[in-house]
């Protein structure tokens, strides 16, 4: 999963750098975009989860090292934390001894992983003011997607057998948080950057499900969504940002149906991913399935939101735009590809 | 014909969507020509597949990605349904002008109505379906915001809730595709969800929804389309689930409930027909109690009531056509059109009303009750579109985007076309029942002439044609011009429709009271939450590990 | 090896209980000089050379920067101690009496060098208290790789070191003028 996840985040970059808005720093844009690339392919080729938690490490003093609102330390709180959750998640794990001990174990990883990407209950302080690649946004759209795919499947293989169920069901629960709070709050909230970030984290809620079915289908779903929030919701919001601080919203057909990719319907990538998601929960415990089916509801006013946030993208933004909804429409209507690759 | 020209119907409009766009791009508006030609060429290539052969065919493309092949099918039921959604819409798409970007999310809409008529399993055409619903909440959208439209959340709810249907398939019987689905597969409560899917898709309720609302748009270029590609998938669900249940829907409490909903649907749309201020507004509930009346008859689950059920839609589609072109004036046009509508004799409505009830009392016991409810309600829709004649016309609608001779054609064509029921039933309406109820019994036949039911013989052309000529000689002796229009009381009126208003208005500016609001303070939850404190962290992390030692 | 894992505790208390420079790259020498001992054993020869030579040169860069004074358990730190404490007694109970092994002195050293590191960073808003902090950190996680039943080899114990070494020498970027004139002064209010 984790070299198409890298790809898809090169194509990001590429996105963004090339159709980035007038104004926006665009070498600054991408030298961080590459520096997080390279971090991202060496979590993509490390073997162990010590290295990757190391290498976030890495990667958080270099991201909080950058000119922001935000003082240094204040930045890397989470990151920190979700480093010391992994390791001490996999130290436990390691340890022989009764079975609560590798269930904290696996509570210390899941945290870890919500902490590392910036989900609830580990959100990362938001400033919508601050310049993008010194906010959580890098953390939860461009970073985390690999990043919580080679967290998971590296943790399959340190989890022991007895906390596996435990593991699961910490995922679906705190995905279920994630996906209730972000459509809520990307509906409610009154900043519009923020009801960004609040998307972003309803879309992690269906990943984090995906990923605790712990069966083909979850993580096919818990994969395209991944893929959505990196070739969809990203760049999306990043064309969005000088629409975001002019403050006029707009109600043209584009805008709905960016609303529309981004509230999951067909035949976007959300929506296979919503139906395979649908199938996982449906083998396993279908009053999850129901519970799943009626949150992904809620989607909607959130979208229509943003949608309208997103202003009227002109010139080679449109360009962007355009090419990233043609990427979402061959996601949603033939994935297959993409899960053939990443052997699904 | 190679099973590759099945793709013919749904990449037709397709392709006439990228050539729209591609001009369009260059400054040249080519919508309405290429639409047009794009929907006629897709029911061109509909009848090129399916007349030659008249059996099923299908074209197996490999799998998608999500459990569900690429598997079109065109058999009986999908070439009625496909017929029903690309006539009406080729119609408003060649005679309306619109913008090329309206015309390039039309004739995207009607490849993914087509699309999932033509799909083979239920995961597919909830992917197709979902893809024509978002199209036609944008077409709308687009066209005038602030007019209404669907309900963008109910419609995703339906289409959501087929797809929960179509993965439960999946994983219980192995497979979503209709013509392979275990009859065990299809459990009440997957059931259950295809309906509610399909109600909800067609907007069947007995309150004033979305097919309904749409007519009141100040334009109606985006409405009719909608109509036209979106009103008859949710029917199409209902149909096709008597082919995953063997010819027969898991319970008979379903058909039971669901003829009586149709009924109440059919109802609820009289009773606003009766009591509307203007033509419009009568023309508006048109369709909904069309609707009302076919889905009491395709849900009786006894192969007269599915024929029925079947040329009460075809009827409905025509009516699509008629009312999206139909001008706010007075004149012969309004008068054919109200007259078809309300299924006048002979028209095919009246004969297709007239199957419907008979169907209702062949299948006996409770459906009998039906059956006399279904005519209170025709007799309501009687006396409606009698009143409706003289009514103000309603808001006007732009002279470009209507066409009344063609409406009164379509309208003319319907009324006409009563005496060649049995035609229409032999060669259109049969083949998609037997299709879905392989069991012979019960089985309408006939010839040219007339229908064979069980309990009876209807001899349509003989009783029809001397009813046409009659309404043909009072038409030409009757004086249009003596119609005053002025507004008029409404016949009668439901005690309790103020008070659910009321409620629902209450219900709308319900609000937390003050003193408790300081516990529902979002901004103080989202500040605590996602504010990065350290100790609701740690809080949290001391929630998860207690949570993994119950 | 048990008293390596005293050392090491001791260190990473140091390092939590002390605000000034000197202090903090003592704790960080003893930590580091720990940390290499615990690691030898466990099959890292060339891990424990890195972690050593890692932390050394973080505390040097640590001496060599931030208030020139020791800092050790200024006013008010009281808290600090009472976390260096209890999270000692309680892993070592964790890694004493409820896990088994032979390696209860690693188990024990890399989670409360990890847990205090950890608790140092959420608590510390100065920056180079906070680097600190991340050295030690990194080279507890190269050691922690020790703990599997197949090791990894020496590459964690070598990045994590590394990471030390280089940690304290990053570059804070200038923060804009705009951002300077619109915020207060920054202060140390790690809690204490």
């Amino acid at each position: 999963m984790e070299p198409e996840l890298l790809l898809g985040s090169t194509l990001a970059l590429v996105l963004a750098v090339v159709f980035a808005p007038p104004r926006a720093p665009r070498a600054n844009l991408l030298t961080w975009g590459l520096l997080g690339l390279a971090g991202m392919a060496a979590i993509a080729i490390a073997p162990t989860l010590d290295l990757i938690v190391l290498i976030l490490l890495v990667l958080a003093v270099l991201q909080a090292r950058l000119a922001s609102h935000r003082d240094f330390a204040t930045r890397l709180r989470a990151p920190v934390l979700a480093v010391v959750l992994l390791a001490l998640g996999l130290a436990l794990e390691r340890m022989q001894g009764p079975v609560v001990l590798d269930r904290f174990g696996a509570v210390g990883i899941v945290a870890g992983l919500a902490a590392a990407v910036g989900l609830l209950p580990y959100a990362h302080e938001f400033d919508p003011e601050e310049s993008l690649v010194a906010s959580p946004i890098p953390w939860i759209a461009f970073v985390g997607p690999l990043l919580a795919a080679a967290v998971v499947s590296r943790a399959s293989g340190v989890v022991a057998a007895d906390a596996g169920d435990a593991f699961g069901a910490m995922l679906i629960g705190l995905g279920l948080l994630n996906m209730l709070w972000g459509a809520v709050g990307s509906w409610r909230t009154e900043n519009d950057a923020a009801a960004w970030r609040y998307s972003f984290m309803s879309d992690w809620g269906l990943a984090l499900c995906g990923f605790g079915l712990a069966i083909a289908d979850g993580r096919a779903a818990a994969l395209i969504i991944l893929f959505s929030i990196v070739l969809g919701r990203l760049p999306l919001y990043l064309w969005s940002r000088q629409a975001l601080r002019e403050k006029v919203p707009t109600d043209r057909p584009i805008n709905l149906v960016v609303a529309a990719v981004l509230a999951g319907s067909a035949p976007f990538a959300g929506f296979p991913a919503r139906v395979l998601l649908l199938r996982g929960a449906t083998q396993l415990y279908w009053p999850l399935a129901l519970v799943l089916a009626a949150a992904m509801l809620l989607w909607l006013p959130g979208s229509l939101r943003l949608g309208r946030s997103m202003g009227v993208p002109r010139g080679r933004q449109a360009v962007g735009v355009a090419i990233v909804l043609a990427l979402n429409v061959l996601l949603g209507v033939y994935p297959q590809p993409l899960l053939t690759l990443a052997g699904l | 014909m190679p099973s590759i020209a099945l793709l013919a119907p749904v990449l037709l409009p397709l392709l006439a969507a990228g050539v729209i766009t591609a001009f369009g791009l260059g400054g040249f508006n080519l919508g309405r020509i290429a639409a047009g030609a794009g929907a006629w060429a897709a029911l061109l290539a509909l009848l090129v597949v399916w007349l030659p052969l008249r059996s099923t065919q299908e074209l197996d493309l490999g799998q998608l990605g999500f459990g569900s092949p690429f598997q079109l099918r065109i058999d009986a039921v999908a070439f009625a349904f496909g017929l029903m959604v690309l006539v009406p819409a080729a119609l408003v798409l060649t005679l309306q002008r619109r913008s090329w970007q309206a015309a390039a999310l039309g004739a995207l809409g009607v490849a993914a109505a087509v699309g999932a008529v033509e799909a083979s399993s239920v995961v597919l055409t909830a992917l197709a379906g979902g893809t024509a619903a978002t199209l036609a909440v944008i077409q709308l959208d687009g066209e005038d915001i602030r007019a209404p439209r669907p309900k963008w959340g109910m419609l995703l709810a339906a289409w959501l809730a087929l797809s929960w249907a179509g993965v439960i398939l999946q994983v219980r019987g192995g497979t979503a595709a209709y013509a392979a689905v275990p009859v065990s597969a299809l459990t009440p409560p997957v059931f259950a969800l295809i309906a509610f899917a399909g109600l909800l898709a067609s907007g069947l309720v007995p309150w004033r929804s979305w097919p309904a609302q749409v007519w009141s748009r100040p334009s109606l270029r985006a409405a009719g389309l909608v109509v036209a590609t979106l009103y008859p998938l949710g029917f199409y669900l209902l149909v096709r689930s008597y082919e995953m249940g063997d010819g027969r829907y898991p319970h008979i409490a379903f058909q039971a409930v669901l003829a009586t909903w149709g009924v109440v649907v059919a109802l609820g749309a009289a009773a606003r027909a009766q009591s509307a201020a203007t033509r419009r507004g009568f023309l508006g509930e048109v369709i909904p109690g069309i609707g009302g009346f076919a889905l009491m008859t395709v849900a009786l689950g006894t192969p007269l009531g599915l024929v029925a059920g079947l040329i009460t839609l075809a009827f409905a589609a025509a009516m699509t056509g008629c009312l999206a072109l139909l001008p706010d004036r007075g004149g012969p046009a309004s008068l054919v059109a109200i007259a078809a509508a309300v299924g006048l004799p002979p028209a095919l409505g009246f004969g297709a009303r007239i199957l419907g009830i008979e169907s209702t009392f062949e299948a006996g016991d409770f459906f009998g009750f039906i059956g006399v409810g279904a005519s209170i309600v025709w007799v309501v829709w009687m006396v409606a579109g009698a009143r409706a004649t003289g009514l103000p016309a309603g808001r006007g609608r732009p002279a470009p985007e209507t066409s009344p001779r063609v409406a009164m054609a379509v309208a003319v064509v319907t009324l006409v076309a009563g005496p060649a029921l049995a035609v229409i039933q032999s060669a259109y309406a049969n083949p998609a029942q037997a299709d879905v109820m392989p069991f012979p019994a019960g089985a309408v036949s006939g010839g040219l002439t007339s229908m064979v039911t069980v309990s009876t013989v209807l001899p349509v052309v003989a009783l029809f044609v001397p009813l046409l000529i009659i309404a043909v000689l009072a038409f030409g002796a009757a004086r249009s011009s003596l119609i005053r229009t002025q507004p008029r009381p409404p016949l009668f009126t439901f005690p309790w429709t103020g008070a659910i208003d009321r409620l629902r208005r209450e219900v709308a500016s319900a609000s937390l009271p003050e003193q408790y609001r300081s516990l529902l303070d979002l901004r103080a939850l989202e500040s605590a939450a996602a504010g990065g404190r350290p100790l609701v962290w740690l809080a949290s992390l001391a929630a998860l590990a207690f949570a993994v030692t119950r | 090896m048990a008293g390596a894992a005293f050392v090491a505790w001791v260190g990473a208390a140091i390092v939590v209980l002390a605000d000034g420079r000197r202090g903090q790259a003592l704790g960080l020498a003893l930590l580091a000089m720990s940390l290499a001992v615990l690691a030898w054993p466990a099959g890292m020869a060339a891990g424990s050379v890195a972690i050593a030579l890692g932390g050394l040169i973080a505390a040097v860069q640590c001496w060599r920067s931030g208030p020139a004074a020791w800092g050790i358990m200024p006013a008010g730190s009281t808290p600090r101690l009472i976390l260096c404490i209890a999270s000692a007694l309680f892993v070592f109970w964790l890694a004493a009496s409820v896990t088994s092994g032979p390696d209860a002195s690693l188990r024990f050293a890399v989670i409360v060098v990890s847990g205090l590191m950890g608790a140092r960073v959420l608590m510390s808003r100065d920056t180079s208290v906070v680097l600190t902090g991340i050295a030690a950190l990194a080279l507890a996680l190269g050691l922690a790789s020790g703990l599997a039943a197949q090791s990894p080899g020496p590459g964690p114990a070598i990045v994590g070191g590394l990471i030390a070494a280089g940690v304290l020498f990053v570059p804070a970027a200038p923060i804009p003028s705009a951002i300077q004139a619109a915020s207060p002064a920054p202060t140390d209010s790690d809690g204490a």
